[in-house]
């Protein structure tokens, strides 16, 4: 029965819900109208500012109006939090192109929620509303709860405020200007750069009172800021990138559509906002009140920055290296039992070799046609899940899984390359998204599919030649057969995509790197070019997916988690994009200095071993220093060392003149 | 014989109408330059001729087959090339490699599946004749393997045309060639522009109308969007409805 | 030598040789990425095990792993010091981060690298059920710390041993008092995963199936991890049910409860839930947990079996921990119930200890207790509780109310899906 009243709180519900994402998706579009930025640490300031204002709450307890103080305080301290954020890490990156600030917020995000892991602890906190917000209300017979009212009606009153602030103030109208056309408020005489501290402050001073609105009301706990990021950047996608009125009109629209469908439609419940999102961005690519232009301002946007181009080595030397890494990789094996146990080749190093290929899948199309996937974790899962029910409920020979998810990535890919290709840029990479978080959603939704749990079958998948089963063919002791079938296969894999980017179908993607325009005006369909690059990587993250379900003994929902298409895009701009065999390396270094880093914080003990131990956040910090100053990636670091220290002959020598020069000038 | 012609083209961005009716015939091995002051509409008529721009209404024939519809990549197979106005190169490839890029364009279509995906792109001979000589034409050839980005700019501009020719284009459409080179450069790249594409149907955006004047067969005057006279030099010099509306003012 | 035991499915020599590789080549080489060198087994002959502990100290469940581990990491203390346990047990120590492939390389690092032949941990039933399988495959013992019933159901297997209670034994003792005590028109709201599911189905196949009656009002389910449950509690404040059960946990019943509080729900109806007498559970809800209803798992007043002087030296081990909760029980009474098993088999090969190890009769922090022959889950009692306003501070006290016995709030070993 839907009576008014059931209307009523439902609408109310759901503008309470929606009145958090406007103050979240506000801060984020204009951060990314204004500075072109892609906020992943968004969400963290957010729980930034719920924890602090736990903190600061804990340490009024007693004080009358603790909950007021912290409500206050806490956004002002995470402003000045993000302001320093802005200055010392984004600053530096300005004018490239908005890719690297994924990577850089995304080791922001590392950082961050470690730093609050280290201070506050694992455990949630208790951060209850003032009693005088507490329980329900009754106001002419209907009664719904105090504090919500409250939500919605100090949400509404910041938004109006900010809206008023950008449209009555001098310095507001300039920022609002630039969040719609830069060129424009440029080609008017004014710096709009100089307001970019300013505006990243603002945005996190807006989440920060987000999260504490929503931590008062839900919890406070570690992961709220990953909970939260994905709706909010689908309401900023929604509304149209740069546009108050879209993050307003979206994040209202989102709440209201989510709570309606939770009571109305529960089945489409977690896919509902996605589905959305990719509808309408397939309609109206540039957001309900976006910019139409906005997503051709290409030639302002900075250039992808690939790595590689040979660097200092020369090709021979190239040559020699990789045939030499790919000579000690054979040899693994041979060291177990005598340097390590078996846990290194048939463990590790298989982890990493199935990365390897899932990050070269990845720069197949955004080191080469630039087509920047933030859902390549749906090939992946896809991959695995065929894989693992095709020896489940077909046949147990592996082979035919393993190929069974090949051909069905190929026709994922296929199926969203179709739709998705022609949308560009950020658009594109929210679209891949909103896909990979659909099947994220579809596979815990179906037993056939395993729901949350997944798919564990003890895994006796069998090569299907009665040999014996795959990980348990054993050539001499525990070197296992199928390390080298996996190591040949990921070698293989390097070498068809190194042939494709050498023929002429790679050259043409590579021009399209470069200038889309220019090489349509040769001749060449692009779009058709970029949708078959996109299956090609599709297939082969299909692949690195099915062969990571061997060492997983089946497959669950967090292989589409959507954090792991982030990692592989780190490990591919770690690595140097556009080399294919630089985010390779890279996956090696991501997960290796993992387990460094891992494996001395247990093994030490005391306050250093406590540090270590937070290998997230010190990775993290990796990521952001390097995204700085080697932003071609680990290949070009020979090349990036040698500019710095080579000129003057002898690395060591320089710092020494260096100081010796300070001394004279001082 | 007119190779291209428009009928009543027409492209409007919502209130505006920045390509009014036009209706042009060039005919083959003609060059057509096209003059007007800034915002007349040239740099979007060009737009809606090769593609980029879908026209609002009115039609493009190239050699007698309605192209109004088609993508631009289809126009350029069918023989429409053009420059930008900006310099729009491969700047992280070699020079070779752009033009090897474009000779590839055309005979790409005749490949099969395994040779696209797999053949070393540099044991196409023919392809690879045709960019080499194509770079020598342009005199870059000494250049071969500089990165487009680090040539000087007005090796870049001739780039620009190499990578024209090299499609084998029928038409050409030149958008400002010159544009931002000193006197020297602007003849040398002229006398090229003489020189390699002295085959092709020429269309050229041009500000220099001593230039203009001196290279041209014919010349169509744009003024906010619509043709107000198409003659020969002398024709067009010596039109007051043209010296009116554009000459008027800083030549008189 | 070992023998392989000719019955056993899928037999796996090669893992078993690994150890004895690995101990052949003197361990002394062991170097690598490995800084646990002194972790690693064999030292003392064939009187030293390894157990890892497997538990999730990064990722979702970070709050609940290291409680986990610091009750396993006591019981292993006590064993050492104890001159009645033969054995001398090392400890080796992995994250299962959050999802089945870390889990399970890290459980390859304990088994090949640090020679662990018994396991330990997870929370997560996705996390567990991979290493049900992997236990297997490794032919080392595991005991789970998920609650899913495939754990010791469909997916079970000879290597698994149980210690935590799963939730149809919680569901075979609360689901039919919730309908004699608290109401008869009952709504389910659950988060829609498997543990919510398998709550869902639990508790209304035992209430159809009872004699006092029952209307099932409706249904709601979230989705894992929702941040906002207010329309689901409009629904249910408008409906005519008279008890709600949850079948969430963690921060998805943290964000439900004090969303329900804050709504007034709990005023017109009684919430029972399946875990809220959890401590992280009673402090993330503060004032919003008082008068809720929970199906117990454990609670540190008892006086069972091994709990007081549990409690007592787990407080004075791990004085920041608070009084120990389920995981903590859980972690310590899966390693001393297997130590029981490995003192009766007399070996520390898991291959032989799984068979004396099963069915065997053991003391618990529970009191008496056995890893039941047909598919090795505890047989652990339950109990009703009521989370209540605590004499100081905020956070709730549990009131036991009823107990079910071990005997009664298992299920019958016909009904369960596993063939051991």
């Amino acid at each position: 029965m839907v009576t008014g009243g059931t209307l009523l709180t439902q609408l109310l519900n759901g503008l309470s819900v929606g009145m958090v994402y406007v103050l979240l998706a506000a801060g984020l579009s204009i951060i990314f109208g204004v500075m072109d930025v892609i906020n992943f640490a968004h969400g963290e300031f957010y729980a930034l500012g719920a924890y602090l204002a736990v903190g600061i709450a804990a340490a009024l307890s007693g004080v009358t109006g603790g909950f007021w103080i912290a409500l206050v305080a806490a956004p002002l301290i995470v402003g000045v939090i993000g302001g320093l954020t802005e200055r010392v890490t984004i600053r530096p990156l300005y004018g490239r192109n908005p890719l690297y600030h994924i990577l850089l917020t995304f080791g922001l995000v590392l950082v961050i929620a470690d730093g609050i892991e280290i201070i506050w602890g694992t455990q949630p906190k208790n951060f209850a509303p003032p009693a005088l917000l507490s329980g329900p209300i009754t106001i002419a017979g209907f009664q719904y709860s105090l504090y919500n009212y409250f939500v919605i009606a100090v949400g509404a009153l910041i938004a109006a405020g900010t809206w008023l602030a950008l449209t009555e103030t001098r310095v507001g109208i300039i920022i609002r200007g630039g969040s719609q056309d830069r060129g424009m408020v440029r080609a008017l005489g004014i710096d709009i750069d100089r307001y970019y501290t300013l505006v990243f402050a603002f945005g996190c001073v807006l989440a920060a009172f987000a999260g504490i609105v929503l931590g008062a009301k839900q919890e406070v706990a570690l992961g709220m800021g990953n909970a939260i990021i994905i709706p909010a950047f689908v309401v900023v996608v929604l509304g149209g990138l740069g546009s108050f009125r879209g993050a307003v009109v979206g994040g209202l629209g989102i709440g209201i559509v989510q709570t309606l469908t939770q009571t109305y439609v529960p089945a489409l419940t977690g896919v509902i906002v996605y589905l959305l999102m990719v509808g309408i961005l397939l309609v109206k690519p540039q957001g309900l009140f976006g910019n139409p232009e906005w997503q051709n301002h290409g030639g302002e946007e900075g250039d992808l920055l690939t790595g590689g181009g040979g660097g200092i080595l020369d090709t021979t030397t190239r040559r020699y290296l990789a045939a030499a890494l790919v000579g000690v990789l054979a040899l693994v094996p041979l060291g177990i039992g005598v340097t390590y146990s078996s846990y290194i080749p048939n463990s590790l190093v298989l982890n990493v070799l199935v990365w390897a290929l899932f990050a070269l899948s990845l720069d197949f199309v955004m080191g080469y046609a630039g087509l920047v996937s933030l859902g390549h974790v749906l090939f992946y899962g896809v991959g695995a899940y065929a894989t693992v029910m095709m020896a489940m409920y077909v046949t147990p020979v592996f082979w035919v899984g393993l190929l069974a998810g090949v051909a069905l990535a190929l026709a994922v890919a296929w199926f969203v390359g179709y739709l998705s290709i022609r949308v560009s840029g950020v658009y594109f990479a929210m679209i891949t998204l909103g896909f990979a978080q659909l099947a994220y959603n579809l596979v815990t939704k179906f037993d056939i599919t395993g729901g949350s749990d997944g798919l564990y079958t003890g895994y006796d998948a069998t090569y299907g030649l009665g040999i014996g089963e795959v990980g348990q063919v054993s050539l001499l002791g525990d070197i296992q057969l199928f390390y080298y079938v996996v190591l040949a296969l990921v070698v293989g894999s390097y070498l068809v995509a190194r042939q494709i980017m050498r023929a002429p179908f790679g050259s043409v993607l590579q021009a399209i790197r470069e200038s889309e325009d220019r090489a349509e005006f040769l001749g060449y369909d692009t779009v058709e070019y970029k949708r078959r690059a996109f299956m090609v990587s599709g297939g082969l993250a299909g692949l690195a997916g099915g062969l990571a379900t061997i060492n997983s003994f089946g497959v669950g929902p967090s292989f589409l988690f959507w954090l792991k298409s982030g990692e592989v895009i780190v490990m591919t701009l770690l690595g140097g994009m556009g080399t294919l065999y630089g985010p390779m390396l890279g996956a090696g270094a991501f997960l290796g200095l993992k387990e460094i880093l891992l494996t001395f914080g247990e093994s030490t003990p005391g306050l250093l071993g406590e540090v270590l131990s937070q290998w997230q956040g010190i990775l993290g910090l990796i990521f952001v220093v390097f995204v700085i100053y080697v932003p071609e990636g680990l290949v070009s670091l020979p090349e990036t060392l040698q500019a710095r220290f080579g000129a003057g002959g002898g690395g060591g020598g320089e710092s020494a003149t260096d100081a010796t020069d300070a001394e004279v000038s001082d | 014989m007119a190779i291209l012609e428009t009928h009543d083209l027409t492209k409007r961005f919502d209130e505006l109408v920045a390509v009014d009716r036009v209706n042009l015939s060039v005919e083959a091995g003609e060059f057509r330059s096209v003059i007007g002051p800034n915002g007349a509409g040239k740099t979007t008529l060009f737009n809606t001729i090769t593609g980029a721009l879908r026209a609002s209404e009115g039609e493009v024939v190239f050699e007698g087959e309605d192209v109004t519809a088609l993508p631009s990549y289809e126009r350029v197979r069918r023989g429409i090339g053009r420059s930008f106005q900006i310099t729009n190169v491969f700047g992280g490839l070699t020079a070779l490699e752009n033009v090897r890029l474009a000779a590839q364009s055309i005979p790409s279509r005749e490949m099969s599946v395994g040779s696209q995906l797999f053949r070393d792109k540099n044991r196409f001979d023919d392809v690879t004749a045709h960019a080499q000589r194509v770079l020598e034409d342009v005199g870059l050839g000494e250049h071969a393997e500089t990165k487009a980005s680090t040539l000087a700019y007005g090796d870049q501009r001739r780039l620009e045309i190499g990578l024209v020719l090299a499609t084998d284009p029928e038409v050409v459409l030149l958008d400002e060639p010159t544009a931002g080179m000193g006197v020297e450069e602007t003849e040398s790249t002229m006398a090229l522009v003489d020189d390699v594409l002295a085959e092709q149907t020429l269309l050229l955006i041009e500000h220099d109308i001593d230039l203009v004047m001196d290279v041209s067969d014919k010349i169509t005057v744009l003024n906010r969007g619509s043709v107000v006279r198409t003659g020969t030099p002398e024709e067009v010099a010596s039109d007051e409805e043209v010296q009116a509306a554009y000459l008027g003012g800083g030549h008189a | 030598m070992r023998t392989d035991g000719g019955t056993e499915r899928r037999a796996s020599r090669r893992r078993v040789d690994r150890r004895d590789v690995l101990k052949a080549a003197g361990v002394a080489g062991v170097a690598g990425l490995s800084g646990c060198l002194s972790d690693i087994g064999g030292g003392g002959g064939g009187d030293t095990l390894t157990y890892g502990l497997l538990n999730p100290i990064s990722g979702s469940y970070s709050s609940l792993g290291p409680f986990q581990r610091h009750g396993a990491e006591l019981a292993i203390s006590q064993l050492n010091e104890s001159d009645d346990f033969e054995y001398e047990i090392e400890i080796a120590r992995g994250d299962t981060e959050t999802g089945a492939s870390t889990a399970t390389q890290a459980a390859s690092q304990l088994v090949e690298q640090d020679g662990a032949n018994y396991i330990m941990g997870a929370i997560s039933s996705s996390v567990a059920l991979a290493l049900n399988s992997f236990a297997l495959e490794n032919e080392v013992i595991y005991n789970p710390g998920a609650a899913a019933i495939p754990i010791t159901g469909a997916s079970c297997n000879e290597y698994v041993f149980r210690s935590e209670t799963n939730t149809a034994q919680i569901a075979e003792g609360a689901a039919v008092w919730t309908l004699e005590n608290l109401g008869s028109d009952v709504w389910f709201h659950i988060a829609d995963y498997a543990y919510g599911q398998s709550v869902l189905r639990e508790w209304r196949s035992r209430m159809e199936a009872s004699d006092a009656e029952f209307n099932e009002i409706g249904v709601s389910r979230a989705e894992l991890g929702a941040q906002n449950y207010e329309s689901y509690i409009s629904e249910i404040q408008n409906s005519d049910a008279d008890v709600l059960v949850v079948g969430s946990t963690g921060g998805d019943f943290v964000r439900f409860g004090n969303q329900a509080a804050s709504a007034g729900l709990g005023d017109d109806i009684d919430i029972m839930n399946t875990t809220a007498s959890f401590q992280s559970l009673r402090a993330g809800l503060g004032t919003a947990g008082y008068g809720i209803y929970s199906g117990v798992r454990y609670n540190a007043s008892l006086t069972t079996g091994w709990n007081e002087q549990f409690v007592d030296a787990y407080t004075s081990e791990y004085p920041d921990d608070g009084a120990p909760g389920n995981f903590a029980r859980v972690g310590y009474d899966s390693v001393r119930m297997t130590a029981m098993g490995i003192q009766e088999a007399g070996t520390t090969d898991p291959t032989e200890v799984k068979d004396a190890l099963a069915g065997l009769e053991t003391n618990s922090v529970l009191g008496d207790n056995m890893y039941r022959e047909c598919d090795q889950q505890a047989m652990n009692p339950v109990w009703v509780g009521q989370n209540v306003e605590p004499d100081e501070g905020e956070v709730a006290d549990v009131e036991l109310i009823e107990k079910f016995s071990g005997e009664d709030a298992i299920p019958s070993c016909e009904s369960t899906e596993c063939s051991l």
